[in-house]
């Protein structure tokens, strides 16, 4: 008798091979056999009409703090997701002294759009050490976490506050190298650096004082061990992110490693920038490079308040000022302020075409319910005012509590994005899952790439998308005996309904400790998501068993430098 | 393939230690006067040189150019 099988699906089976009828069973966390299997099993799941394929794998999430409270990371795993990968963009939770706790806040609140007071509610700070905030997050994990380990905390780790301000000596850059030993012996998957990233005090985060030469060492470490460096680069430039490509390759083929960068955004003005990236990309492969775009699926849509700080208005320095450091009482007598208003109306005008176009989304009070899905242009031809002042007034009508979306801003020139995911040398992923949570969702972005990329554009089979989020996301990260539906492998699968999968309208929901809320999508079309041979979601049953594991392993085993 | 057969991208260079504007021009613009290699420095590298003012007040400001910029030592190629 079987632990369970899955009978009467379709198998996909994560290789790219063409979809076959078949039985799936499981004994213990693995797949023990494919076919038609006629024995009895203790839990089945009808999976007729449905596809069975390997798990999903997120390459790019910050569920890094979420881990604390909620080991589903929720609601990643009612997508399909078995796999996350944290601890990107030189931002991990650990290793990290006590005395730079509310530092490491400080930079997730700021890049990140993490709440402080889900911080202070949520997360009991009860480690230091890499190993230790492992053994942490591994109780009541119920999705695999393949953990990042952060080029900022490590500077922080060995260099206190002169991480934030120079250069690292000898002797530390070869403290930093034994940090990052200790880090990958303890599970991590690699190492995340950024080039772009600004901290709480709007200053450069501690990788960016790193030169090249502590970058080369750290990845002479990653070498050791196999493991992947991420960086995220800047992406707003072509020049600059070629520029930061051939840096990658260079410490890839001298240390032997795979890197990725992410994000890679394709709109119809930068189609240019985007191909000569891709040429490089293509070119630094055929050298033996590995240096791997990550991509994201859905377009770019923003919500914001001025509740918090969005952003959306960092490149407008007199709204950024007012709502990155004023309190709710200051920003308000600012909005209400009229010399204040008029530099914010002025300032605002360099984006004209952008604040008609917003959608109010939510109100409290009952006098603005009526506006709720109007645009702005429609609001304020109602009001007899303009786009930009019925924004500021409904903000203090509200008392900030207004929301706003900004939709298709970017990344949604359909055509272009379903080439570039298709390309064999794009890693599709860039979720950026369990950030900016009160901007966006950053969930269903798989569902998103079957309904839109495969079913309605037929931008590439539903093989190949399944490929491409599950054995090329393995193989390029290293994760061992997940990825493909194969005897032997580890029970990570996702079971939905080709037909009907998708991510669920965008939606906020107060499930964020301290009160707090954040934009999210359900899942639709999928049945059933198996984690290490447990059934982790069921669309009827919801969230059920935990076996999740931290990957690639404790002990991490050493290659050939 | 050998890096001789990489297509032609814009030249730039990772800071050395101690790198400022002024080093930068005269180590790789030296057929220029210094203060024409500076303004064609900073002009193609807008990136660094509009970031001045921030990094200024930083701890350790005064050099504008963080370790791990990438500095642009031509103009954008034609494309």
């Amino acid at each position: 008798m079987y632990d369970l099988v899955i009978r009467n699906g379709k198998v996909v089976d994560g290789s790219g091979a063409p979809a076959y009828s078949a039985d799936v069973a499981v004994n213990g966390n693995r797949i023990v056999k494919i076919g038609k299997i006629t024995e009895a099993a203790r839990s089945e799941v009808d999976a007729a009409g449905k596809v069975v394929t390997p798990g999903f794998i997120d390459p790019h999430t910050h569920f890094d703090a979420q881990l604390l409270w909620d080991g589903c990371a929720k609601p990643a795993l009612s997508h399909g997701v078995t796999t996350i990968v944290s601890g990107n963009c030189s931002l991990s939770l650990a290793p990290l002294k006590a005395k730079h706790r509310m530092k490491l806040v400080g930079m997730f609140n700021q890049i990140e759009e993490m709440p402080l007071k889900a911080f202070k509610e949520g997360v009991v700070w009860d480690w230091e050490t890499f190993s230790d905030y492992i053994t942490r997050i591994r109780k009541g994990l119920a999705i695999n976490v393949a953990p990042l380990v952060g080029h900022s905390v490590i500077r922080l780790w060995v260099m206190n506050d002169a991480a934030m301000e120079r250069t690292a000596t000898d002797a530390e850059i070869a403290e930093m190298q034994g940090v990052l030993r200790e880090c990958l012996d303890a599970g991590a998957v690699g190492l995340s650096t950024s080039y772009v990233d600004m901290d709480e005090r709007l200053q450069p985060v501690p990788s960016r004082y790193a030169d090249a030469r502590e970058v080369d060492a750290l990845a002479s470490v990653l070498g050791e061990y196999g493991r992947v460096l991420q960086i995220v680069p800047e992406f707003y430039d072509a020049d600059l992110t070629i520029a930061r490509l051939d840096q990658l390759a260079e410490l890839s083929l001298k240390h032997n490693i795979p890197t990725t960068f992410s994000p890679l955004f394709v709109n119809a003005d930068n189609l240019d920038a985007v191909a000569r990236v891709m040429k490089r990309v293509d070119e630094q492969f055929d050298r033996g490079a590995r240096v791997w775009p990550q991509v994201q699926t859905r377009p770019i849509d923003i919500s914001f308040s001025f509740a918090v700080p969005s952003l959306l208005f960092m490149r407008m320095p007199t709204w950024y000022r007012i709502i990155r450091f004023g309190t709710p009482a200051e920003i308000m007598a600012a909005f209400s302020d009229p010399d204040n208003r008029s530099k914010l109306l002025q300032e605002a005008s360099a984006l004209g075409p952008l604040w008609p176009t917003l959608i109010f989304r939510h109100a409290n009070t009952a006098a603005n319910q009526k506006y709720i899905g109007q645009t702005l242009e429609q609001i304020a031809k109602a009001r007899g005012t303009t786009p930009v002042e019925v924004m500021i007034d409904l903000s203090l009508e509200e008392e900030l509590d207004a929301h706003f979306l900004s939709s298709g801003m970017g990344h949604n020139n359909d055509k272009a994005v379903g080439d570039l995911l298709s390309h064999p040398r794009v890693h599709i992923g860039a979720s950026d899952g369990g950030a900016h949570i009160l901007s966006f969702s950053t969930y269903g972005d798989t569902g998103y790439l079957f309904s839109h990329f495969v079913r309605d554009l037929e931008a590439m089979s539903l093989e190949s998308a399944v490929k491409k989020i599950t054995s090329d996301t393995a193989a390029i990260w290293g994760i061992p005996q997940r990825g493909l539906l194969q005897e032997g492998y580890v029970a990570d699968i996702a079971v939905f309904d080709a037909a009907t999968i998708e991510r669920g309208e965008e939606k906020f929901v107060n499930d964020v400790p301290g009160d707090g809320y954040r934009y999210v999508r359900d899942s639709h079309g999928v049945d059933t998501v198996i984690v290490g041979g447990g059934v982790a979601w069921t669309a009827k049953d919801g969230y059920k068993d935990a076996c999740g594991e931290v990957l690639p392993g404790a002990v991490a085993e050493k290659v050939a430098a | 393939m050998p890096v001789d057969n990489l297509s032609r991208v814009r030249k730039s260079i990772l800071p050395t230690e101690g790198d400022t504007w002024s080093i930068v021009a005269k180590r790789e613009l030296p057929e220029l006067s210094l203060d024409e290699a500076l303004a064609k420095l900073q002009s193609w590298n807008l990136h660094v040189f509009m970031r001045a003012a921030g990094a200024m007040a930083a701890p350790g400001g005064g050099n504008p150019i963080l370790p791990s910029d990438v500095v642009f030592i031509e103009p954008p190629l034609a494309t």
